[in-house]
């Protein structure tokens, strides 16, 4: 076995070739690839990780807006029992009011019936007054009297045209 | 033993199984790494391409384990061809042999390959092998740790001057000659290792085809740790590798 110092200076260029080439040829483009295959797995991981977010917030969102839709609700119900009780006062009142308006009428109905029952009784009994003074006068009127009473108006008749 | 064919050109010398064996690992490197990334895709990756970032990230986690991850990319394509190309050649010398007996002198295109000399030292008779893995040579294991010599003391001395020359005095300038001793043992080693391990299995796999029928068995459970061996090593020069490198490009305050 000997030293052939050829084969040293051989080897070294060879390698060295052989390195320039496969840096060239094969690393160079794995390198690449690897590099890029690294880059979509962060890319991607950072996507899912947004979407994630996303998600979170949407699913925040919706809780709130459920939330809110409740208290709407709520709200409203509590609105209608207000507006229903407020109602149903009003509609109390309006009874009153109106219970209190009839009688009212009425009272004031039976106090003019009353004065114009008041009124024909008055008149009734001035008409039956004088028909009983009449009576009285008749018996106590003389012929004599009759007489006179009758020419006196005729008089008068004949005495006005 | 097998003796490799030296090929002498103008003076020089060239160990033609170990080039051979270094083309053919590189061929093997491109064209696997460009299957995985024929069809890259972002969301449906092909299993060749799963495979691919396995590798990949693999390496990553052992760089990002010994420096800080912003300065880790530009280092795993360096780890990551390291830990191929060595995996790849270690595996070469495993599943056959090249080899040829030669009597007398052997010439290509005009070259001598086994020279009359090389033969006589032989006894007139020598098998040659085209065939190995070419980290199971220490000179090309010498080159791989060559590179990552140059380039830990390269990228200490850009990256943290201060720092790459004060850790030859640390903790007292009495260490220097020990600091010293460990800037040459680290690509020492790092050849050694890779180179011992791949030849020790290399020569227990001739060892054994030595054996005949016999030796089936004992070679099925030998090469099947060898694989075991060699990506354990190609993973020791990786990290070791992304080790050093940390260490002098990255100086952590304190």
């Amino acid at each position: 076995m000997e030293f052939v110092w050829t084969s040293t200076v051989i080897a070294i260029i060879a390698f060295a070739l052989l390195y320039w080439l496969l840096e060239k040829y094969a690393f160079g483009p794995l390198f690449g690839v690897m590099e890029k295959r690294r880059e979509l797995v962060q890319e991607q991981i950072a996507s899912a990780e947004n979407s994630r977010e996303e998600a979170a917030r949407h699913l925040e969102e919706q809780k709130q807006a459920l939330q809110e839709a409740r208290k709407e609700a709520y709200a409203i119900i509590e609105q209608a029992k207000s507006t229903s009780v407020k109602q149903a006062d009003d509609i109390i009142a309006t009874a009153k009011s109106e219970a209190g308006r009839l009688k009212e009428e009425a009272v004031k109905d039976i106090e003019t019936e009353k004065n114009k029952a008041v009124l024909s009784l008055r008149s009734e009994v001035s008409g039956l007054s004088v028909k009983i003074a009449s009576k009285i006068i008749e018996k106590q009127v003389d012929e004599k009297e009759q007489k006179q009473l009758v020419d006196q108006y005729l008089k008068e008749v004949g005495g006005k045209p | 033993m097998h003796i490799f064919p030296i090929l002498e050109i103008g003076g020089l010398e060239f160990d033609l199984s170990s080039i051979l064996g270094i083309l053919v690992s590189c061929i093997i490197c491109f064209v696997l790494a460009r299957l995985a990334v024929r069809n890259l895709s972002v969301d449906k990756p092909s299993k060749l391409q799963n495979f691919m970032e396995w590798a990949l990230e693999f390496v990553h986690n052992t760089v990002a384990g010994t420096m800080p991850i912003k300065h880790a990319r530009k280092y795993i394509a360096l780890g990551a061809t390291i830990i191929f190309f060595i995996f790849v050649s270690n595996l070469l010398g495993l599943p056959f042999g090249v080899v040829f007996d030669a009597h007398e002198e052997l010439k290509l295109i005009g070259y001598t390959i086994i020279s009359e000399g090389t033969l006589a030292e032989h006894g007139g008779h020598a098998h040659i092998a085209f065939w190995k893995s070419p980290t199971a040579d220490l000179s090309v294991t010498a080159g791989l740790a060559l590179i990552v010599f140059v380039l830990i003391h390269y990228l200490g001395i850009k990256n943290n001057t201060k720092h790459y020359f004060k850790h030859y005095i640390e903790p007292f300038p009495i260490f220097l000659p020990l600091n010293l001793m460990k800037v040459v043992s680290k690509p020492l080693t790092l050849a050694l290792r890779l180179y011992a391990n791949i030849f020790a299995g290399e020569v227990l796999i001739a060892t054994i085809l030595m054996l005949g029928w016999i030796g089936i068995p004992m070679l099925a459970v030998w090469q099947g740790f060898s694989i075991f061996v060699g990506a354990i090593q190609a993973f020791l020069f990786t990290v070791l590798t992304m080790v050093y490198i940390a260490e002098s490009t990255v100086h952590e305050e304190h």
